[in-house]
């Protein structure tokens, strides 16, 4: 990490105590206290909390044993365990054959691929998993009634209401993560020792397993447990599929303590703590794998690029594979979710079906108020908590590795601390918090804005970090040679600097805001929905053909919207 | 002169007195609405209304509220009914109270009010109703069939049930699906088909016998139908099914006998728009809002307004308010019965 000397105007005011630059780490421990303890410290009090009457509260443990010695807690942990580690095992396998192929063979039409593979990051979780519910499900699926019919089977080969099935529905969104992660690995990975194997005479095959996989060791299990925890943290699929098919994982069971009658907060608040323990254990593990393995990383200043493997005629394999996946999981949800936004009610493709296209569901959604309020709802929040996220991570990170500050450290992390938080276990945090809260916010959109920022705080770091470190430290040192104070200096200098990674970093927040289920599940009500909130109650509500309709008219709005904001940051000279 | 006086005295006599019987009068009837609506325009116009009213009937009364009462805007906070209670519950416990009026299934109303979140009063549109309809803080706004529904794609016409006991046969194994929740088919045909715990007992584990598939939600159970994930479905809303008729959907159902229960109308404690809340409250108690949830789709409570749809069964097992005490224990059977959580 490089640091600078603080520019001269600060050096001194930081000697004069009371000076305001002393505050501004301050006030940022403060506010990131505020957004990201706060909530956690309530859920700890929470857990040992347990209501005798109305408002009167006692001290206990019992919900730790109603959370972790129940009737239901092996089955939770083993449906947890089982749903966590086979999507990441599956997406990690899909990720890293789709990276390999891409990054590392011959395979025809690779490169038109790479965009096309990071498409269902658009996809909102929710609607992925509505998508693989019209296609799997075990009677009426798409996808089982072709195979049914075509093959004359007697039942449905697939049921997406099982724990396979939940796995399949969530791992296929996962998989451009693992993409982009092992196409990154590929990229670095140095070919001199791939190039020996097969010198000294093994095959693409054995140079694969022998030595290409056993160097990408460290990196594929940082990926898998980072895959890992994140389905354990989700909540989409657990609560579109899980629920009905009465497959209960942590997430589901947090939720179902909540709102379920009666509510059992106590026992809440245990399972998040467990939850939070859970994820931030795995994070930990997941930094410290990757700083490991930084540590055996060569850098050697050689340029080199990986050596491309010749498949032969299994290149068309490869292709076919890609072409397969891009059909399969990117495209057929899509259009799936398309088919059946024309439909009077649900149907399978058929003659009589097709005469029954109807624009109905768009007329409906024209004219259906609670639509237009969580279409503006989902759109003021997600432009509110990417340009609020960017502008206070652009001043974190600015103040962490380029001020020597003191309590910049604490700073870190602090803006580290929410990604440890799964969203469910932020909600209900938000919810003992703000429910008692002096300032009315709660039932508003105002506090979902608080869990947005505050949960998508790490990626704004992220971003906003990674640019930071990239500006020489000399361009700001001449700006405080020719006495401009620090804040000059950041506005005037760093700031505009900064721009490409925080544009990046805005589009990411604005995507994750504009499609953010877990946390919302919990907080949005009435005039607070959001659209995946209403997604998720009229999908419940059986109005799924209007439901379909939605989620068109959401993929619409998130591509007019990062594609606008691409064509405009790109005007006024932005390069991402 | 001394009959004069006796004449005035007799004159304001009557005055004070016919001014008594109308105040008791006016008060027995109420406040006209329109006055409660200029009340309720000065708590600012809106109303938190916690109900499980499906969007798709939501969209037709709610609006015929803001139509009839210019300036005041719902904001309807929709959820499942145990998902609403709990919501109340956790704001009760923060010491808030959001909700203005609960329409939920009159068990949830009956949490609700052990909570102490309710307010105890009659309106005057009550009077309307008979006994069995209303209590001293509910007054049903509908009544919800649960009934036998089928996709007629994979029900043929010499199989279509007539009765609930048809479920035993084994022609139906791996053919149904219900809503895990639905204790209410047990206890009525326990207390007022069979009048007899055993034989209900009985005929339900026949019919898990035949492997039941559940699913939650009866709005999603009717859509499963539709799309053919079941061919039939055990304890189906009827108010679901004459709309989808009409767009098409290849479905139908049994109209011969059905469970009848209430969904209720409460007022909130302390709610944050008190003359907003009653206004509701008995709008759509009144036979003009009874009206509106018939055009919106649903069954109406009022005895005098009929539902524009056939939602109403011929034999009816009606699941009253004192009924509502032993659902712990039918709750119990039904989820041994059919090995539910």
């Amino acid at each position: 990490m490089s640091t600078i000397a603080l520019p001269r105007s600060v050096k001194n005011s930081v000697a004069l105590l009371g000076d305001p630059a002393l505050l501004i780490p301050l006030v940022g421990v403060g506010v990131l206290i505020y957004l990201a303890v706060l909530p956690l410290f309530m859920l700890l009090l929470g857990s040992f909390q347990m209501e005798v009457a109305p408002r009167e509260f006692v001290a206990t443990f019992k919900n730790y044993q109603n959370a972790y010695a129940s009737q239901y807690t092996y089955s939770t942990f083993r449906n947890s365990v089982i749903f966590a580690s086979g999507s990441a095992v599956l997406a990690f396998a899909l990720g890293t054959a789709l990276a390999w192929l891409v990054e590392r063979t011959n395979t025809p039409l690779r490169l038109v691929f790479i965009p096309l593979a990071v498409v269902p990051l658009i996809l909102p979780g929710v609607l992925e998993s509505i998508a693989w519910i019209f296609l799997l499900s075990p009677k009426f699926g798409y996808i089982n009634v072709a195979l049914m019919s075509l093959f004359g089977l007697e039942s449905p080969p697939f049921n997406i209401f099982s724990l396979p099935g939940m796995i399949w529905a969530h791992s296929v969104g996962q998989v451009p993560l693992a993409f982009l992660m092992m196409v990154a690995a590929f990229k670095s990975m140095d070919p001199s020792l791939e190039e020996s194997a097969m010198m000294s005479g093994a095959d693409t095959l054995q140079t694969l397993h022998r030595v290409t996989l056993r160097l990408l060791m460290p990196t594929s299990a940082s990926v898998l447990l980072i895959l890992f925890v994140r389905t354990l943290e989700s909540f989409e699929t657990p609560a579109l599929i899980g629920i009905p098919a009465r497959i209960f994982v942590y997430t589901s069971e947090i939720y179902l303590a909540f709102n379920e009658y009666p509510p059992d907060y106590g026992r809440g608040a245990a399972l998040a703590v467990g939850l939070l323990i859970l994820s931030a254990a795995g994070v930990w593990l997941y930094t410290r794998s990757t700083r490991e393995g930084k540590r055996f990383q060569t850098v050697t200043g050689k340029a080199f690029r990986p050596r491309q493997f010749d498949l032969g005629l299994w290149r068309w394999l490869g292709c076919a594979f890609l072409m397969v996946y891009f059909l399969v999981v990117v495209l057929l949800p899509f259009l799936v979710m398309l088919w059946a936004s024309f439909l009077p009610f649900f149907a399978t493709p058929s003659l009589d079906s097709l005469q029954k296209l109807t624009f109905e569901n768009y007329q409906y959604l024209f004219g259906f108020r609670p639509f237009w309020g969580a279409m503006k709802n989902s759109l003021v929040l997600a432009l509110m908590s990417a340009t609020l996220a960017m502008m206070l991570t652009s001043l974190i990170a600015w103040i962490v590795y380029k001020s020597r500050l003191p309590g910049s450290w604490m700073l870190d992390f602090l803006a580290f601390v929410p990604i440890t938080v799964p969203g469910i276990v932020f909600g209900m945090a938000l919810i003992l918090l703000y429910v008692a809260f002096p300032i009315p916010i709660y039932g508003t959109i105002w506090v979902l804005l608080i869990a947005y920022v505050t949960r998508f705080i790490p990626y704004g770091m992220r971003s906003a970090s990674g640019a930071i470190l990239q500006i020489h430290s000399e361009l700001e040192e001449a700006a405080a040679a020719s006495g401009a104070s620090w804040w000059e200096t950041f506005k005037r200098v760093t700031l505009p600097l900064l721009r490409p990674g925080i544009v990046a970093g805005w589009i990411y927040i604005f995507i994750v805001s504009f499609r953010e289920f877990s946390t919302s599940v919990l907080l949005a009500t009435g005039d607070s929905r959001v659209l995946s909130i209403l997604l998720f109650t009229m999908f419940e509500q059986g109005q799924v053909t209007v439901v379909a309709a939605i989620g068109i008219l959401m993929i619409l709005t998130l591509l007019a919207v990062v594609t606008a904001f691409y064509k405009i940051s790109g005007r006024v000279g932005i390069q991402t | 002169m001394y009959a004069m006086r006796y004449f005035f005295a007799l004159m304001v006599g009557a005055l004070v007195l016919s001014t008594l019987l109308f105040a008791g009068y006016v008060h027995a009837q109420g406040e006209p609405m329109d006055e409660v609506h200029k009340k309720a325009l000065k708590e600012g116009g809106t109303l938190n209304f916690y109900g499980t009213l499906a969007q798709i009937n939501a969209a037709k009364v709610l609006p015929a509220f803001e139509k009839r009462f210019p300036g005041i805007k719902i904001n309807h906070v929709d959820a499942t009914s145990d998902k609403l209670v709990a919501r109340a519950v956790t704001e009760a416990r923060g010491g808030r109270t959001i909700g203005d009026v609960l329409q939920i299934p009159l068990e949830n109303v009956v949490q609700a009010f052990e909570q102490g979140l309710l307010v105890e009063q009659t309106i005057p549109e009550s009077k309307e109703y008979p006994e069995g309809m209303k209590g001293n803080y509910w007054v049903a706004s509908d009544l919800q069939f649960f009934i036998v529904a089928w996709n007629t794609k994979l029900v043929k016409v010499e199989e279509e049930p007539k009765q609930f006991d048809d479920f035993a046969d084994p022609r139906w194994k791996n053919r149904m699906i219900a809503e895990p929740r639905d204790l209410e088919l047990l206890m009525a045909l326990a207390k007022y088909k069979f009048k007899s715990d055993e034989k209900a007992i009985a005929l339900l584990k026949k019919i898990a016998a035949n492997n039941v598939e559940f699913h939650s939600g009866h709005s999603q159970l009717a859509e499963l139908l539709v799309a053919g994930q079941a061919a039939v479905c055990i304890t189906c809303y009827s108010h679901h099914y004459p709309g989808r008729i009409r767009r098409g959907a290849p479905v139908n159902y049994m109209l011969t006998e059905g469970i009848a229960s209430i969904n209720a109308t409460a007022v909130f404690k302390n709610p944050p728009h008190p003359n907003t809340a009653m206004l509701f409250a008995r709008w759509i108690a009144s036979q003009e809002g009874q009206k509106a949830m018939a055009v919106g789709g649903r069954t109406p409570a009022h005895p005098k307004i009929e539902p524009v749809d056939k939602t109403r069964t011929e034999k009816i097992y009606p699941i009253s308010a004192a009924d509502i005490k032993e659902y712990p224990k039918y709750e119990k059977i039904w989820k041994e019965i059919f090995n539910l959580r």
